[in-house]
């Protein structure tokens, strides 16, 4: 037993860190108030910087030019970069995992030939899309179907809240597969590119918070696409192969929870030392020093939970999805207990646009909410108990 | 990073449980409700060697590891062995016998280790005051060279095993203008001149563990008794807290593994409207957030004992978040379980009863939340 992260794991994280730290985090408040165009330019110059340095093929294996790093070391960098900007975590994450993961675990040799060696490098940007106007959590409530025709597929729908939709080259999309009467269950996830004629990229979708990642819906109208579009080539399976890449998604999720709650813990502690009020430090007075006190726990629980489920997927323990919910379910709701005492500490100069601490605590109320809430791991996270107890 | 256990290590927690569960928990129940020390349980805890895990076995021990000391316990809460008498079992071992295993020397450590390691002879700490719990340094207990003896007064209270402890680690002051420099250890057995323990305190929970005030009138200790050097005090006082954040956390997480079982079994047989209350969202709220805490604590808890083990010095900031997290949330989460349980989670006869009054001591002893909360916020601010 060693609670100790590798010293491979170390390296790779002061090494991204400090990158980010350089590169990236001093643009994050531009990130957050600048003009739609102007982000979309600053995100694809941020993407590029994270292609140099690597971080877009961290899970991505080395035949296909990735560095094939295990989940401690994806999670390790990933709190990182949640803490340098959040917008830009968000956005590499759809292209660099959401897009990347599922190709590289899911689809044929020349699939993975065709997208991973350039998502990797920066050279294509990569997009999912499965949720709709009405079908998130519950995914086979989804409407967009892919009809089989004579060498291909053609597609109808939409899809909304799509991340990277404005800058994306390619996306992956779900949808029902063998839809005549509108109540078939099985589904497929399809590869798109951009160009595809009958793709269409909505309006761009404005946030609450992480207003640097771009967001827009698609509209997808008889849009035509090949036999080889069809991830793996086997029709059927775009419902588990999504459920596979959200469950492990909610690694990162946990450590971009963490990252946040980070950078709001060390902006409250530097406020709380230098504030004064009636003649003492604020971070005195325990009203203050008690949230924290609460703040460090909660992100030191969080970032070791988050270590433990994605060490657990490293090596294979049958529990690791429990313990990834369970990991998603406590950061996220850490993080929003977080980010209300940094602006509690701060008060009204917090509270002001362009202070650090507004932005971040705009940001973080979109872990709780993302890619399976956190009433949906609760529910997880109970059935799994509760099936093992049955009376027999 | 490894997480994982050794197999010696599961091997130890699952031959612990099922003892536990066949020949101990079946008394707690009754002990419980008695409110009294049970020998009947010391001795079973005796019979298996759990009283002195962590020492070698020329001293009578067992020459377990950290890890497998806080298995033990956990393995003996989730087997429904109740919170007082794990109480017991920790203050004994890891705050009475550890202390003079660490800092006696030879004659001390042959003396007593090896007796309170059989079970023949309990041992207690005493450090808490009527005027200082928390703020320890300011203890007022004296202690005074007078020939080849101590000459100590005072008294201490809430002292976990007193009422039947053999043997006392007691700290008291030389010179109080020193604060906690002044401190020194000692141990006093029961039958030194001047020593006596008060009449067992009515606790609210982990009833079995008996509590009381323990008072030095003039109180003889010969000087091969001081344990360690004269200033050394505090240093003990402060390995202790080590123990305390780890070995005696582990049992609390036994206990809410125990209390998830019980509560999942519940619901999915107890039926509401036609239906197992398991199939309602609030019931799978609180067992989904049970599930977590066990899932956090285990880390908190096994995170100190495995870097105590691996030789590292205890980190405050770490030790601080175990204890807030497992005492506050625990109490939570042990309160959920009545909840689930209903009417029947307020019967005695219900273990979910008993786990929700023990659980309310994580929060309060070796430090309350409130202290570690200040501890945390204290470095912060440096």
């Amino acid at each position: 037993m060693d609670f100790e992260l590798s010293d491979n794991h170390k390296e790779l994280q002061q090494k991204m860190k400090d990158f980010f730290q350089k590169h990236i985090a001093p643009r994050a408040s531009k990130m957050d108030i600048s003009s739609s165009e102007k982000r979309l330019d600053l995100m694809r110059e941020n993407l590029d910087r994270l292609s140099q340095v690597g971080y877009l093929g961290l899970c991505i294996k080395e035949d296909y030019n990735g560095n094939n790093m295990d989940f401690v070391g994806q999670c390790v960098t990933a709190e990182e970069l949640a803490k340098a900007c959040a917008s830009t975590f968000i956005s590499a994450r759809a292209s660099a995992f959401l897009f990347a993961y599922p190709v590289q675990s899911f689809g044929t040799e020349q699939q993975k030939k065709a997208y991973l060696p350039y998502i990797a490098k920066g050279g294509k940007i990569g997009a999912i899309a499965y949720s709709e106007q009405d079908a998130g959590s519950d995914l086979l409530a989804i409407q967009a179907s892919a009809e089989k025709v004579d060498k291909g597929w053609v597609i109808n729908g939409t899809k909304d809240i799509v991340v990277n939709a404005p800058i994306a080259d390619v996306f992956l999309v779900l949808a029902k597969t063998s839809r005549k009467d509108g109540e078939s269950t099985a589904s497929g996830l399809f590869i798109i590119d951009r160009d595809t004629p009958g793709l269409e990229i909505g309006e761009r979708v404005e946030t609450l918070g992480l207003r640097g990642a771009p967001i827009a819906g698609l509209d997808l109208k008889d849009c035509h696409v090949s036999d080889e579009a069809l991830l793996g080539g086997t029709p059927g399976k775009g419902k588990e192969q999504i459920e596979d890449v959200l469950e492990k998604g909610r690694l990162t999720l946990s450590a971009m929870a963490v990252g946040l709650g980070v950078a709001c813990m060390e902006m409250a502690t530097q406020r709380a030392k230098k504030r004064v009020a009636f003649g003492k430090q604020i971070g005195r007075f325990q009203e203050v020093g008690f949230k924290l006190s609460d703040m460090f726990t909660d992100n030191d629980l969080g970032r070791m939970l988050t270590l433990r489920a994605a060490w657990a997927y490293d090596n294979n323990e049958a529990e690791a999805n429990i313990l990834a919910s369970c990991a998603k379910l406590f950061t996220s709701e850490a993080l929003t207990r977080i980010s209300n005492h940094a602006m509690q500490i701060f008060a009204g100069h917090g509270y002001v646009k362009g202070a650090g601490v507004e932005r971040v605590f705009r940001d973080a109320r979109f872990v709780e909410i993302a890619e399976g809430t956190t009433e949906i791991q609760r529910v997880i996270i109970a059935k799994s108990v509760l099936d093992k107890y049955l009376p027999r | 990073m490894d997480f994982s256990f050794s197999d010696e290590q599961k091997m130890f927690r699952d031959t612990v449980y099922r003892y536990g569960k066949e020949e101990i928990a079946p008394l707690c129940e009754e002990a419980d409700l008695k409110g009294e020390f049970s020998y009947e349980i010391w001795n079973k805890f005796s019979q298996m060697g759990l009283l002195g895990l962590p020492f070698p076995e020329e001293l009578g021990g067992q020459g377990a590891d950290i890890v497998t000391c806080c298995l033990a316990g956990e393995a003996l809460g989730h087997a429904g062995v109740d919170g007082g008498s794990l109480l017991a079992m920790g203050a004994h071992t890891y705050l009475c016998a550890a202390d003079i295993f660490t800092f006696g020397n030879e004659e001390q450590k042959k003396k007593y280790v090896p007796r309170l390691a059989s079970g023949e002879w309990i041992g207690c700490m005493g450090l808490t005051e009527p005027s200082c719990g928390s703020d320890a340094a300011a203890l007022r207990t004296t202690a005074v060279k007078k020939g080849d003896k101590y000459i100590l007064n005072g008294s201490k209270t809430f002292i976990t095993n007193a009422p039947v402890a053999d043997v006392c680690v007691a700290f008291a002051t030389l010179d109080r203008t020193k604060k906690h420099e002044g401190i020194a250890a000692f141990i006093v057995e029961k039958d030194f001149p001047g020593y006596s323990t008060g009449q067992p305190f009515h606790k609210m929970g982990c009833k079995v563990s008996a509590t009381s005030e323990v008072f030095f009138e003039d109180c003889e200790v010969p000087e091969e008794n001081l344990l360690g050097g004269e200033g050394q005090g505090w240093q003990i006082a402060l390995t202790g807290v080590e123990w305390d954040r780890s070995t005696l956390l582990s049992p609390m997480l036994g206990a809410a593994i125990y209390n998830l079982e019980l509560c999942a079994k519940y619901a999915n047989e107890r039926y509401a409207f036609k239906r197992p209350i398991r199939e309602f969202q609030a019931i799978q709220h609180r067992i989904a957030d049970m599930k977590l805490f066990i899932e956090a604590s285990r880390l908190a808890i096994y995170r100190v004992a495995s870097s105590k083990d691996n030789g590292a010095l205890l980190n405050p900031l770490l030790a601080a978040v175990n204890k807030v997290y497992v005492g506050d949330v625990g109490f939570e989460r042990a309160s959920d379980a009545v909840q689930i349980f209903g009417g029947y989670g307020f019967m005695h006869e219900y273990p979910v009863e008993r786990n929700f009054r023990d659980a309310k001591l994580g929060a309060i002893g070796g430090g309350t939340s409130d202290i570690m909360r200040f501890i945390v916020s204290r470095i912060m601010l440096m």
